[in-house]
């Protein structure tokens, strides 16, 4: 019997089965960076983003061109060439454990001014030089202070805008309306200093139907997660942390829209077809929170080799739903609404279901709704917002399924230093002991 | 006269030492007392109901014991020593906890706190980030908010009037602090930085009311000090928690004065009063946002947003600033490299010291704060 327990890893097969729009990515990618870059030379405005601010409407509908800065230092980790721009950040005074994604950055950009040109072999082309820089509050404190370090090697005006994440245990309906009327208000700002910047005015006709057509991209890549909870499954969290792309840094291009339904209806073939990521699936993971060690991807692939697939993942989420009222007509205001209810949403099931931490609550709907048969956080050096907490999550977890084993994996977002595969693969050996043991107990 | 004159600063160094003594006699009287964190929350909204604010600190030099089944490593190591304390059951005295979301770690920290220590009272406040002007007016509704919870929770309300008497309290408090500070501009500074450390924390332990009486004591002995000029360096130091004596004192036994500081435990925290012409949310609102920790964005260039430290070290006469930072503060170390930059403008040395908080370093820094005064002796002459 002990024998029959034993999991013996297997060498990657064949079978192990990426979807077909997860390899249109990074065409997708090279092609953002190209049309920025030739944006640039045409002296459109470009902006340095964050994702998920819910700017990115408002921006599209001022014609203004998006560069999101986190995303490239994600880039730069996954072609394992980060390291050159965190140690100019070092050399020019920055912490070596700050966020990783800033010292990429700000490496860059301090480069970049030292040379008084793109940074030579810069990935993709580079980052065009930015007309403005648009940080926002929601996620972590670097998404604001990073664009106000960059005043060291620039003198790009900056909108830094607050986007409200209500506390977990609020009274939701009693602060409803002054936390739409901030964000709103901060929209406000930011249309006012776009408006100044571009010398256009907000057309907002056309912010309304921007808004429209998100929604409509969001339903159709919901759809399509949907279908993850079938088994065998039909996506992976490789895919995922590629498919998110076009949501986070395209929301706006039509193209993207077509991306989701795409998503969806291959999918959806799968699922109908009982095709999974791998054929024999006997283990459903859930990757939790904590941003992904983008220097070195493959590693989830050694899950892969155990039987285990990745159906689930708290990063990245896909915008929580949210019907629109018909009622109000403002897009900013409708902007505002959308931002509360969603940044919310959890918080408020979690306190329904008796006081469950909202990003244990997301992890707990997932474990029930996905399948799941053991979670694994990444804990990263230099991300506190993604990792601070996961140990809450994990024992909260325990509360709920004593036996559900979960693994935390330590390296960075970014710095592949931090990390030891042989360290790695030996916890991944022993997790799955125990997943397999969970697995034979429960399902 | 010298004895009694010296009463004040021997308390404060008493309550320094047990912070928590006088806090928990109060409790076992039947008073509530509320723990809070940073300069950030309000707490004449505590004092208006009655209530006791008393700061949560971490303890340098304890190692952290359970927090770590709690907390990342790479947690805010001040975090983990108040996690760590409270988990040890030394706030069990507590009545409730108000944890502002004033950066990524208290934002964390609530959930955790909550979950795991379950107060009989929490609030977790929003600070907002910007300063625009819907921004105070949001922060108004926040405070407003708290307050209605405590309300709630003590089971009684504080009227305009209450709130009122206890914004007078407390800028009354501020206004002698900023007297104390007065005495570090004379060379020598009638007081020394180390015991101006425990002064402030010592008054962030008991009711406003006996604390401006501690100051009261406090001034009258200080000003009766007459010592004589020994001319050594002086310093400011800046940073964000520094609620041990233990890295001041290691200043001044290795030959300097720390005359001013931009600390979350000093100027930081008293710094500004509440316009009492304003309502006295709005007055709160406004007076808060003004703090200038780098957790808050103000915009400009570092010239505009570090000013406020170009005063003080003119005022105060600085002749170098110690940048203290601890490991993991992203909002600090963000801001950090254009500090340095800003001081150094000035023509002022700056020596950076990144701490663990839990296990500082003093025996290296103490050979690089004799290299720093080295550099400015080598200055002044």
């Amino acid at each position: 019997m002990a024998e029959e327990t034993k999991t013996e890893p297997k060498q990657k097969t064949s079978s192990a089965k990426s979807t077909e729009s997860a390899g249109k990515i990074r065409q997708i990618v090279k092609r953002m960076y190209k049309k920025a870059q030739q944006a640039k030379e045409e002296n459109r405005k470009i902006a340095y983003c964050m994702v998920m601010c819910n700017y990115e409407e408002i921006l599209e509908a001022m014609d203004v061109v998006q560069v999101y800065t986190e995303n490239y230092a994600g880039l730069c980790a996954v072609k394992r060439e980060a390291e050159q721009y965190m140690k100019k950040a070092q050399a020019v005074g920055y912490s070596d454990v700050l966020c990783g994604y800033a010292q990429v950055g700000i490496g860059f950009d301090a480069w970049r001014h030292e040379l008084g040109a793109m940074p030579p072999d810069a990935p993709d082309g580079g980052m065009p030089e930015p007309d403005m820089l648009l940080g926002c509050s929601m996620g972590c404190d670097p998404r604001w202070k990073w664009y106000q370090a960059l005043g060291r090697y620039k003198d790009t005006p900056i909108y830094n805008m607050e986007v409200l994440m209500p506390p977990s245990d609020a009274d939701f309906d009693a602060i409803r309306a002054y936390y739409v009327r901030y964000m709103a208000e901060e929209l406000r700002g930011l249309i006012a200093f776009l408006e100044k910047q571009t010398g256009k005015k907000m057309d907002y006709d056309r912010l309304t139907s921007i808004v429209k057509q998100v929604e409509e991209t969001r339903q159709w890549w919901r759809k399509a997660y949907e279908l993850r909870k079938a088994i065998p499954c039909p996506m992976s969290t490789q895919d995922h942390f590629v498919i998110f792309v076009p949501h986070h840094m395209l929301l706006t291009d039509p193209m993207t829209l077509d991306f989701y339904k795409g998503l969806y209806q291959e999918l959806k073939e799968r699922v109908d077809n009982e095709i999974g990521v791998i054929d024999d699936e006997k283990y459903r993971l859930l990757w939790g929170v904590g941003i992904p060690p983008w220097h070195s991807m493959y590693i989830l692939d050694y899950f892969q080799s155990f039987g285990a697939v990745f159906a689930a993942e708290t990063a990245y989420m896909i915008p929580e739903p949210f019907e629109m009222p018909y009622d109000i007509t403002d897009p900013v205001e409708l902007i505002a609404l959308r931002a509360f209810e969603r940044n919310s949403a959890i918080q408020r099931r979690g306190k329904e279901a008796g006081g469950v931490p909202p990003l244990a609550q997301a992890h707990l709907e997932r474990i029930k709704d996905f399948t799941i048969d053991g979670v694994v956080m990444h804990i990263t050096r230099s991300c506190r917002a993604a990792t601070m907490g996961q140990i809450l999550v994990r024992n909260v977890i325990r509360d709920y399924y004593p036996r559900l084993p979960v693994m935390f994996m330590e390296s960075d977002i970014v710095d592949v230093e931090t990390y030891s595969e042989a360290e790695t693969k030996n916890q991944i050996d022993t997790f799955m002991e125990m997943v397999d043991v969970y697995r034979k107990s429960h399902r | 006269m010298a004895k009694v004159a010296q009463r004040g600063l021997i308390k404060a160094q008493e309550l320094y030492e047990h912070r928590q003594t006088r806090a928990k006699e109060l409790a076992k009287k039947g008073k509530k007392v509320i723990g809070y964190f940073c300069s950030y929350t309000p707490v004449e909204i505590f004092t208006a109901l009655d209530l006791v604010p008393f700061r949560i600190q971490g303890k340098v030099g304890k190692p952290v014991e359970q927090a770590g089944q709690y907390l990342e490593s790479i947690v805010c190591p001040y975090v983990r020593s108040c996690f760590d304390i409270a988990l040890g059951g030394e706030l069990d005295f507590l009545s409730g906890v108000v944890i502002p979301h004033t950066c990524d770690a208290m934002h964390r920290l609530y959930d955790i706190w909550k979950y795991h220590l379950k107060p009989p009272y929490s609030y977790s406040l929003y600070v907002p980030h910007m300063t625009h002007q819907a921004s105070f007016d949001f922060f108004q509704k926040e405070i407003e908010n708290l307050k209605t919870g405590l309300e709630q929770f003590v089971g009684r309300s504080a009227s305009e009037q209450d709130l009122i008497k206890a914004i007078g309290l407390h800028n009354r408090s501020r206004a002698l602090l900023k007297e104390l500070y007065e005495l570090r501009k004379p060379e020598p500074p009638l007081i020394s930085g180390s015991e101006i450390i425990q002064v402030l924390v010592a008054g962030m332990t008991i009711p406003i009311e006996e604390f401006n009486e501690l100051l009261e004591d406090i001034l009258v002995e200080v000003h009766s000090r007459n010592p004589s000029a020994e001319n050594k360096p002086r310093l400011l130091i800046s940073g964000s928690e520094v609620d041990d004596d233990s890295l001041i004192r290691l200043v001044e036994e290795c030959g300097a004065d720390v005359v001013m500081d931009d600390l979350c435990t000093g100027s930081r925290f008293f710094w500004h009063d509440v316009d009492p012409s304003k309502e006295a949310i709005a007055g709160l609102a406004e007076r808060y946002l003004k703090i200038t920790c780098p957790r808050t964005y103000r915009p400009g260039k570092a010239a505009q947003r570090f000013n406020y430290l170009g005063d003080f070290i003119r005022e105060w006469k600085a002749q170098g600033v110690i940048l203290y930072t601890i490991r993991f503060c992203d909002t600090y170390q963000l801001d950090a490299p254009e500090m340095m930059d800003y001081i150094q403008s000035l023509g002022l040395p700056v020596l950076f010291l990144e701490d663990t908080y839990i296990t500082s370093p003093l025996g290296q820094w103490k050979t690089r704060v004799e290299a720093f005064l080295e550099t400015i002796e080598a200055r002044r002459e």
